[in-house]
């Protein structure tokens, strides 16, 4: 696997060469450093390090204006302060400033190397959440229908880019939380819930709340076994499924919400049904 | 359901309102609902899992969403429902429940919330998962927001 490349930020001499040292020991890539908010600047246009290990005293600024700087030239860099001081209204400031971790000064290896690796980790698993999240709900849709139908579905369009759209009648919608949030968006006409709840309980269906209990049944399985098995993939994603809400009317739009989503339409028996799912990177828990 | 869950959405929306530029909070009515909800204009659902689980409405006029993310955005004109004014109000819905989320762990509930999803529409029915839906009506600027709370308990 490729090094981790790592700049330091710190006006100390010493402390540059020592945390170098640890860093450089444990595997780590330190590609510069910096005692000034220009130097900062600099070095990680320069860099493009994955990370920085920040300083919170510095000559005529400080960490957290650096770390606001690094972030307009790159958010997704990852900014771990280290420094003597440590107190609540410090932490709180850094949570503020998207500060990924704090370890205190003076530094124990391990406790840098434990903050770098779970920062980082959160990265390759949002990845591997990313790449894996939406094929497995397609499948969890595909197995859920023929499992539940005896039926098979195709899936006929498919498309990752955010748009607004008009729901077709119903719309179901599964909050997911665990270690990244998201959600399950299921929308299809009313023909179609019928069409569905019908086979579902192998009889016509009686009043409208028999038929949304079924829908609202249908979408829960789906979106509870594609959690099962992306937590199976990786136990730490821990997603776990809200109840489904069901909301439905003559011209309900569903806004383009402002995270990745991928959509598919798949055709059915009972006809046409939308998948929609996404995650958020959101804020990783602290600490 | 306990009506003591309903206080941390009372705090929190207190709380948040006026650090996004809003003057004065003030509570309106508080209503007990069946399962399913009659609502147009703006609707938010967020997911919650944990100790509790369940899911919050927030449910705003086409106006009034309007003019809070008017305020949110340092009144800039919002004349329409753009991409900015869903992000903003999402973003409202969001902070409102993750700041409520806080305190119910100051309770020692813990909770965790899911993204929101914003629809829009007229007269859209809403079901919810519980057989009860506690709505509290709550006001930023006189600017009315209900909040309609569905946990299982």
């Amino acid at each position: 696997m490729e090094k981790i490349r790592i700049v330091i930020v710190d006006d100390s001499p010493f402390s540059i060469a020592f945390l170098r040292d640890i860093l450089e020991e444990n595997g780590y890539e330190v590609v510069g450093d910096a005692g000034t908010l220009d130097e900062v600047k600099e070095v990680i246009k320069a860099k493009k390090p994955a990370l920085v290990t920040m300083d919170m005293t510095l000559p005529g600024t400080d960490g957290f204006e650096c770390t606001r700087a690094i972030h307009e030239i790159d958010p997704s860099i990852k900014v771990i302060v280290v420094s003597s001081m440590m107190d609540d209204e410090i932490v709180n400031e850094a949570k503020k400033n998207k500060v990924s971790a704090y370890v205190q000064k003076p530094v124990d290896a391990d406790e840098l190397v434990t903050a770098i690796t779970r920062v980082m980790a959160s990265d390759e698993l949002y990845t591997l959440l990313e790449a894996e999240a939406f094929s497995v709900f397609k499948e969890a849709l595909l197995d859920g229908v023929n499992r539940m139908t005896k039926t098979l579905l195709t899936f006929k369009e498919e498309y990752s880019t955010n748009k607004e759209h008009k729901s077709e009648g119903l719309t179901v919608i599964i909050g997911i939380i665990g270690k990244f949030s998201g959600r399950m968006l299921i929308d299809l006409s009313k023909e179609t819930v019928n069409n569905i709840a019908e086979a579902l309980l192998k009889r016509d269906v009686k009043n409208n709340d028999e038929m949304l209990a079924a829908i609202a049944e249908f979408a829960n399985i789906v979106a509870g076994n594609a959690c099962s098995v992306l937590n199976r993939k990786d136990k730490s994603f821990g997603l776990r499924v809200a109840p489904p809400s069901i909301l439905y009317g003559e011209s309900v739009h569903i806004s383009a919400p402002n995270f990745k989503t991928d959509t598919a339409v798949a055709e059915t028996n009972f006809g046409e049904v939308m998948i929609n799912v996404g995650f958020t990177k959101g804020e990783e828990k602290w600490m | 359901m306990d009506v003591k869950h309903i206080n941390p959405f009372i705090e929190s929306f207190a709380n948040v309102m006026p650090q996004l530029g809003f003057g004065s909070t003030r509570k309106g009515n508080l209503s007990v609902k069946g399962k399913e909800l009659q609502s147009s204009g703006v609707i938010i659902i967020v997911g919650i899992v944990g100790e509790i689980k369940g899911n919050v409405v927030y449910s705003i006029g086409m106006e009034d969403a309007k003019k809070i993310a008017s305020t949110m955005m340092m009144g800039m004109p919002v004349d329409e429902l753009n991409e900015m004014a869903e992000s903003a109000i999402s973003e409202l819905t969001n902070m409102l429940t993750a700041n409520a989320a806080t305190s119910f762990s100051g309770m020692g509930i813990t909770i965790d919330i899911s993204t929101p999803t914003l629809l829009y529409g007229e007269d859209i029915s809403v079901k919810m998962s519980s057989n009860q839906v506690i709505c509290i009506q709550l006001f930023a600027d006189d600017i009315p927001m209900d909040i309609n709370i569905s946990f299982e308990k």
